[in-house]
């Protein structure tokens, strides 16, 4: 049987890469893709504007929160939300929310899909126009997967498929996802090995993919010591002329 | 081929490290239980009962000092630790005014020990209750004053509490800062740790897209079709014959041999070992044997770096680049 060191590693090291080299490569791609990228990038900041800005306050003649208190017994939380600067009260129960105009006083919500279209372009830090709005009341998209619903879907007919989601209540930009995220989400997926739920990186197909990768990346280093002897570390072989 | 093979094993040199370190490092993370790393392992889930606003006195937002709201881009009016309060989100991050007068909240050590004593389910007790300032390593998603709280248990619990907000920043344990120092060696951001958009890794694994590539390509030529005859049930393996001639005029022996195989392994097999460093590799040429056949095929470029000019005309070859064909005779080097 074969005895040497460096040919046990050098089959080894064949054997295993023809096992995980595909996965090895993948992980190298998945990885280059994600280091590559700015994930404030992924994360869509350069699509929107107008956020993060200061909120005003109603005026003193509009309803108060100890109103809306009287009003809404089961309220839990009262939410300053600015709607297109015009700040509004988002009323939260257990059950259910309500948007109210502190000037009227008035449930406004749910919102119209024209105002939802409205806000969308408010935040929308671009050119084009929107190509189609849906109400996403079930079955949401994997790329929504762990929000509540149901959500307004505003998508842009800009090059990188642009979908703004919205609340319906209060009219929140909740998220937004781009074609650089949808990719990084892919590139995940192959990263973590979890096809379906592209979460969870603590399953046993992941595992054994790793140990035998390493089992591989060792390989290789070992056979490093035997590759880089050269002839002249060789004893005369009496074939010699 | 040499060139590849050399580029390979240069970069493997030059970043294997790294690769192994990826490796490992992600094998690690992956084997750590998340509930244990999260800390909610341990952690108490409350239910948690509606808790509705009361109605009476209350501070509206124009009424409350002005100064209070300034900057803010969240404001919200609920309940926390059974008072009523009005959350500000600001540039400062989170902090909670009291409904009733206005007044900033400010949580004691004596709030962050009930806290932390009623959300842990573990077996330790507090052991000390520290302030500090976010963000450090531990608590660095979060800005501003906390308590730490620490237990006395196997896994050296933390539960960071928010001096702003009263409540859980937060839960560290050793499975989480052991994961959070291999994913250090992940993203190679030594220092914030989080940053794998650092332009070390992107170096670094621009160049181990070669190393893989390269990899690749090697696979492909380093195996015989002879190493595949085993998916093909039907195939009848195929035996030549081989003779091995001792240098010194000794009695030559015969070996069977799979057809197609590689020489140099097939004969390892066997139980002859050639000599060699490289373990088959065509990089030490040291398993260089004289050939005689009646089709020798010519050197390749292996052989021709490897093996000097004239002991090629006279039909030396490597091992390791050979077929078993029928009827070789080799002559077997001198035993050392």
């Amino acid at each position: 049987m074969i005895r040497k060191p460096a040919i046990i590693a050098r089959n080894l090291h064949k054997w295993l890469g023809l096992l995980v080299g595909a996965q090895v490569l993948i992980w190298l791609l998945s990885g280059l893709y994600m280091v590559i990228v700015n994930i404030d990038f992924i994360h869509g900041d350069s699509l929107v504007r107008n956020t993060q800005r200061e909120l005003g306050l109603p005026g003193t003649t509009d309803t108060g929160v100890a109103d809306l208190i009287e009003r809404f017994p089961e309220a839990t939380t009262i939410d300053f939300t600015a709607i297109m600067e015009k700040t509004h009260y988002t009323i939260r129960t257990p059950d259910q929310s309500f948007l109210v105009d502190p000037v009227t006083g008035e449930v406004v919500s749910p919102l119209a899909e024209e105002q939802v279209r409205r806000i969308a372009s408010y935040h929308f830090n671009g050119e084009a126009g929107i190509s189609r709005t849906v109400l996403i009341e079930s079955d949401p998209p994997m790329e929504i997967q762990t929000r509540r619903l149901p959500l307004w879907r505003v998508d842009f007919d800009d090059s990188f498929s642009t979908s703004f989601y919205i609340d319906p209540v209060n009219g929140a930009l909740v998220t937004r996802r781009f074609s650089f995220w949808r990719i990084f989400d892919f590139m995940w997926m192959l990263h973590i090995m979890d096809y379906e739920e592209r979460q969870d990186a603590h399953h046993p197909l992941l595992i054994g993919a790793q140990i035998t990768g390493l089992t591989f990346a060792l390989t290789g280093a070992w056979l490093l010591f035997y590759s880089f002897s050269r002839r002249k570390s060789a004893k005369p072989t009496g074939s010699s002329p | 081929m040499t060139l590849l093979r050399r580029l390979h094993k240069w970069l493997g040199l030059l970043i294997g490290l790294q690769v192994v370190l990826w490796l490992s490092s992600g094998l690690t993370i992956s084997l750590l239980d998340p509930a244990k790393v999260s800390g909610r392992y341990w952690t108490q889930s409350l239910p948690v009962e509606p808790a509705y606003l009361p109605t009476g006195e209350i501070l509206e937002p124009d009424e409350l000092p002005p100064d209070r709201l300034r900057g803010a881009t969240g404001i919200s009016l609920t309940m926390r630790h059974g008072q009523m309060v009005y959350r500000v989100f600001g540039p400062e991050g989170e902090r909670l005014l009291d409904a009733n007068n206005g007044e900033i909240l400010v949580f004691d050590q004596d709030h962050a020990r009930q806290t932390a004593k009623q959300d842990y389910l573990g077996t330790g007790k507090i052991v000390t209750v520290q302030a500090g300032k976010a963000p450090d390593l531990e608590t660095r998603r979060h800005a501003g004053d906390y308590w730490r709280v620490d237990f006395s248990d196997r896994v050296s619990t933390s539960i960071y509490i928010s001096t702003a907000t009263g409540e859980i920043l937060e839960r560290r344990n050793t499975y989480w800062r052991v994961r959070d120092f291999f994913w250090m060696l992940h993203t190679m951001d030594y220092q914030t740790r989080d940053d794998f958009n650092n332009s070390l890794i992107i170096a670094i694994i621009l160049v181990a897209m070669w190393l893989g590539i390269s990899g690749v390509i090697l696979l492909f030529g380093s195996f015989t079709r002879q190493q595949f005859a085993f998916l093909n049930p039907f195939s009848g393996k195929k035996m030549v014959e081989i003779t091995l001639l001792d240098p010194d005029g000794g009695p030559s022996r015969k070996v069977s041999l799979t057809a197609g195989s590689n020489l140099f392994l097939a004969l390892a097999g066997q139980g002859i070992d050639l000599p060699s460093v490289c373990g088959g590799g065509g990089e030490c040429g040291k398993c260089r044997v004289k050939i005689d056949a009646a089709e020798l095929r010519e050197p390749n470029r292996v052989e021709q770096g490897l093996v000097p000019s004239p002991l090629r005309k006279k039909g030396y070859r490597l091992a390791c680049q050979m077929q078993a064909e029928q009827g070789f005779k080799l002559t077997m080097p001198r035993s050392q």
